[in-house]
């Protein structure tokens, strides 16, 4: 035992020695802009410091609160649904589809979503629902389910849910394969053992695939909430924030903040605020649903 | 016995047709985005839309990477995001190995890893300007480092789970015995981990690929031009204010789509058992 | 257990971090090819930051000429419309040396000479000719020569920062097979109601959220009479004639519109257009030679004739500016030799050569040129609206911001979501409070 300890403090000695400076570079990284943004929060366009006033501003705005609600309805709508349909698609598959060669195609295709370019998505996409020039209206016409173009970008529920699609087209895929590759996991024995047994597939899937794939939920989840802070490109290019401001996601609104009002001091305590904001609800989060048990 | 079988059946059948329905819807805009990529300038003034392209041509390819020298910004996107599998899976390994072979605290295992994943939180716009200043200050504007810096910071915590999960999974024992055999930590980690890793690398590596692959913000506000430009910056550049340039915008999404797709499908192997960041583990 | 850190390992791991972060900025640097030495000589290679369209399309074509007879080569590097304000606006912040030469949108000019962002020209030997409308030296002066002064620039002395290389001002376009042109206002709505017909719409409305819907709309709102700042930056949006003139456009001639304005912006516009789908719009010299009259794309050849603005109740038609300037970033550190660029895209033969091209010139006597009509039939409208004095956007840096609240209340007025009285109150009122955020007079 005695001869065992100096070794294992060498060990971690040698840990602290490799992980340090690595960390502690990134995190300087992150770090910095955060002092600068806070930094350029309180300070005015000639350089004098103003204290709280960019911060009442930025949390005065009613824009903000707009922008707030449409990411919540925007996350309400996309997020149930790339779970869901991600998940059915993945035991779908694992259930019914056997041949390794079909298993193959479906992983081609499920990450060719993830391949294109943001950009090239809104493009199509608009493509799709414009007005005049969309084909989506032109087929639903030829097959005569409608007389009359529909405003998909025009009306304010349709744009939303429009934008929705094009996130949910983009990203059950990922969620697809994750659970998917997870289902490979869950061992034979179980699942024999639980049909020998008689239980139908929910039964199946409650007692035992859930219990293997409840971290992925977890993980899926945290990526896709993020992400959906960050949402821009399509939007931008798919209704640049509109009709009026129904789709203007909280992105979009610290974009106009920053580069078409030009308030730096007012972005700057957006972006502070954000920030802040976001490190809390996570720290609470992880706190009720830790991904990493010690 | 007869009748189960048949409800279960036509269950099928039914859930079957609704995937192919919904395969229909999903497969669509990318059909559409090939289409129109194939379609002529003059088709696309056409009083009327066309399902099929009626004359295809390659010429949208042509204009986009030739004409317009799009080739370069290719070149560009393709070192800055090789560099950045580079960089990230470097920086993640020495931040995950220490947490995962070596004996540290419980706590400082955890807190690195929830700090990683709250990286991911970081909304870009929040940052770029400050990152900006810093790149100027730096004198590395319009560089490809800047990028190339930048991606790795936001790639780092998808590569540091996945690479949590990896390594994790590989029993202690395995370099405990080169160390019993003599072998320092280097050339037990060099010899003996790095090709068991491999395949969880590769999978972080191509992951990382892709996600820096679409990246645009930055690519904007911190490169001026074609010298440290990338592929999405001229793909966004096809959006005029007076014409959006259907055709070539869809070959450029095509041709951008292409080089990913093309190492995903290469890596499937490795592509599967990393995507479960090593979660779930083997019982 | 928790082993301690020793005093030894904390040195030793403090000395490696605090290396790696010294050594951090010097190992980027190495990395990073070096920035441009001023050069005191005549330089290799010009920098242009363009706006990528049609609008740089004839700048392009025409850069290789002055390779040939000078050396230098032309690079140009092209952006779209809102990213190369952002880009320019950043760059001009960290007074970079990126560009030599930038094209900017005339709205812009505004911000760029508050920022002093641009090198004078006149210190270049920039003098006014006389073949070049007044008006473009002007809207290139800054601070402005007439209208309002924004309050931290009076007193400026003024300077020329910028010269127009594309000539654009806002005109009218109709079916000129169907009826001959409409002169006032009103008899653009009757026409439109006259011609209207499936697929061939009376009026189209270029109604996209902010700068589209903006561009579109104010010269109706200065037609009626209407105005979003009087002289004394007073907010005049939510006058009766600035409510009319909205409801002119967003009821009245909405009835006789393409489905979804609010999503349509000028390329949709002249596409209906140049496959036969609409009757009459405004546009933009910008719209016609890259579309409506390319023969590749438009079925509608010789069918269209251009004017300038139709008259208001006023009796004023009042057609908008949208030039674009060509100037020099004060970064740059090849200032006369990018003068001289500017000013051999001025000489009449290379103009002419231009518009060969493609391009919109300003030289009244090319825009009069008779023997360039037929295969420019805009011409002659250009030359009559640059003789009427165009109006031009308010000189204001807040220009972005005010655009942004003016075109999102706008666009939900032609979708239908507000009426014209609540958009242009909300409008008003936003404004109002950004202006005197800005030291505005209220």
């Amino acid at each position: 035992m005695r001869a065992g300890r100096p070794r294992r403090s060498r060990q971690e000695r040698l840990a602290y020695l490799i992980l340090l400076p690595a960390l502690g570079t990134v995190f300087v990284i992150v770090t910095i802009p955060f002092i600068l943004a806070v930094v350029q929060s309180i300070t005015a366009e000639d350089g004098s410091l103003v204290g709280l006033r960019n911060y009442a501003r930025a949390l005065g705005n009613p824009l903000l609160y707009d922008a707030l609600r449409a990411t919540g309805l925007y996350a309400l709508i996309v997020l149930p649904s790339e779970v869901l349909l991600g998940l059915a698609f993945a035991l779908f598959v694992h259930r019914t589809v056997r041949r390794p060669a079909l298993r193959a195609t479906l992983y081609v295709l499920a990450i060719l979503p993830l391949v294109v370019p943001p950009v090239a998505v809104g493009v199509v996409a608009r493509l799709i629902y414009a007005p005049g020039y969309g084909v989506l209206n032109v087929i639903l016409m030829s097959l005569g389910i409608t007389h009359q173009e529909i405003q998909w970008l025009g009306r304010p529920v349709l744009a939303m849910l429009s934008v929705a699609s094009v996130d949910i087209w983009q990203w059950t895929p990922f969620v697809y394969l994750v659970l998917f590759a997870g289902l490979q996991t869950v061992p034979h024995e179980s699942v024999e053992a639980a049909q020998v047994d008689g239980a139908n597939w929910w039964t199946q899937f409650r007692h035992i695939e859930l219990y293997y794939l409840r971290p992925l939920f977890l993980l899926i989840f945290f990526f896709r909430v993020a992400d959906v802070l960050r949402v821009f490109d399509h939007i931008f290019i798919l209704t640049g924030g509109g009709p009026g401001t129904t789709t203007q996601l909280l992105s979009l609104y610290m974009y106009r903040t920053e580069f078409k009002f030009f308030d730096m001091g007012q972005a700057a305590a957006l972006a502070v605020v954000v920030l802040i904001s976001i490190s809390v609800v996570y720290s609470l989060i992880t706190r009720a649903l830790p991904l990493e048990r010690a | 016995m007869r009748r189960n079988g048949l409800i279960y059946a036509s269950r099928v059948a039914a859930i079957a047709l609704g995937m192919a329905v919904v395969g229909v819807l999903y497969a669509f805009p990318l059909y559409w985005l090939v289409a129109t990529s194939l379609k002529s300038k003059a088709e696309l003034y056409a009083s009327t839309i066309s399902l099929v392209p009626r004359h295809p041509t390659l010429q949208p390819y042509v204009s986009v990477l030739i004409d317009r020298g799009f080739w370069v910004l290719l070149k560009n996107s393709v070192l800055v995001c090789a560099s950045t599998v580079v960089v990230t899976l470097a920086v993640g390994l020495l931040i995950t190995y220490p947490i995962t072979r070596l004996p540290v605290p419980v706590g400082l295992r955890v807190g690195v890893l929830n700090w990683a994943l709250s990286l991911r939180f970081l909304p870009p716009i929040a940052v770029v300007i400050p990152y900006f200043a810093i790149v100027r200050t730096l004198q590395i504007y319009d560089q490809p480092i800047a990028l190339i810096a930048i991606y790795s910071l936001f790639n780092l915590p998808f590569a540091i789970w996945m690479l949590k999960g990896f390594l994790a999974e590989i029993p202690m024992e395995i370099e405990e015995v080169a160390l019993v055999d003599g072998a320092n930590r280097w050339t037990a980690f060099v010899r003996v981990l790095f090709p068991l890793a491999a395949p969880g690398l590769l999978a972080a590596g191509i992951i990382v690929f892709t996600f820096a692959w679409s990246e645009f913000l930055f690519a904007l506000i911190l490169t001026a031009t074609p010298n440290a430009q990338t592929f999405p910056v001229g793909v966004q550049g096809l959006v005029t204010q007076f014409e959006i340039i259907w055709n070539e915008m869809a070959a450029a999404g095509v041709i951008a789509m292409l080089v990913p797709l093309l190492l995903m499908v290469i890596g499937r192997r490795y592509m599967v058992a990393g995507l479960t960041f090593g979660v779930i583990r083997e019982k | 257990m928790k082993k301690r850190l020793t005093r030894r390992d904390f040195v030793i791991q403090a000395a490696i971090t605090g290396v790696s972060f010294s050594s951090l900025p010097a190992v980027l640097a190495a990395c990073g090819q070096g920035t441009a030495t001023p050069s005191s000589s005549k330089p290799s290679k010009l920098v242009i930051a363009a706006v990528q369209g049609n609008e740089d399309g004839p700048l392009k074509k025409v850069a290789p000429a002055y390779k040939d007879q000078t050396g230098i080569t032309i690079e140009i590097v092209e952006f779209p419309y809102d990213q190369l304000f952002e880009k320019l606006v950043t760059t001009f912040q960290a007074n970079g040396s990126s560009y030599d030469l930038c094209m900017m949108d005339d709205p812009w000019m505004p911000k760029f000479g508050t920022l002093g962002a641009l090198q004078p020209l006149d210190s270049f030997g920039f003098t006014r000719d006389s073949d070049i409308p007044a008006v473009v030296y002007d809207v290139g002066t800054w601070p402005p020569p007439h209208g309002p002064v924004p309050p931290s620039e009076q007193g400026k002395s003024q300077h020329l920062y910028g010269i127009t290389i594309v000539g654009n001002v806002e005109m009218f376009m109709y079916r000129s097979d169907k009826s001959g042109a409409p002169k006032t206002w009103d008899e653009v709505l009757s026409n439109a109601a006259k011609y209207n017909a499936a697929s061939f719409y009376g009026y189209v409305i270029r109604g996209k959220a902010t700068n589209p819907v903006s561009s579109d709309s104010l010269p109706i709102l200065w037609s009626f009479g209407g105005n979003i700042f009087d002289d004394n930056w007073k907010v005049q949006l939510d006058s009766s004639d600035s409510i009319t003139a909205v409801d002119f456009l967003t009821r009245k001639l909405k009835k006789y519109a393409e489905p979804g304005p609010e999503n349509t912006d000028a390329a949709d516009r002249s596409r209906l257009m140049a496959i036969g789908q609409a009757y009459q719009s405004t546009v933009w010299p910008g719209e016609i030679t890259g579309i409506v009259q390319d023969p590749t794309v438009s079925q509608v050849i010789g069918k269209v004739a251009y004017i300038p603005m139709p008259q208001g109740p006023s009796g004023k038609g009042l057609g908008m500016m949208g030039n674009w300037l060509l100037g020099i970033p004060k970064g740059s550190k090849n200032g006369a030799a990018a003068a001289d660029f500017i000013k051999w895209m001025l000489k009449t033969d290379n103009m002419r050569n231009y518009v060969a091209q493609g391009g919109i010139p300003i030289r009244k006597s090319i825009l009069n040129d008779a023997s360039l009509t037929s295969a420019n039939p805009y011409f002659p409208a250009l030359a009559q609206s640059f003789d009427a004095v165009p109006n031009w956007r308010p000189r204001t840096d807040q220009w972005n911001a005010v655009e942004t609240v003016y075109g999102t209340q706008m666009n939900k007025a032609v979708a239908g979501l507000a009426t014209p009285k609540d958009a242009m109150t909300a409008a008003a009122d936003q404004i109002r409070t950004l202006m005197k955020n800005a030291g505005y007079p209220s």
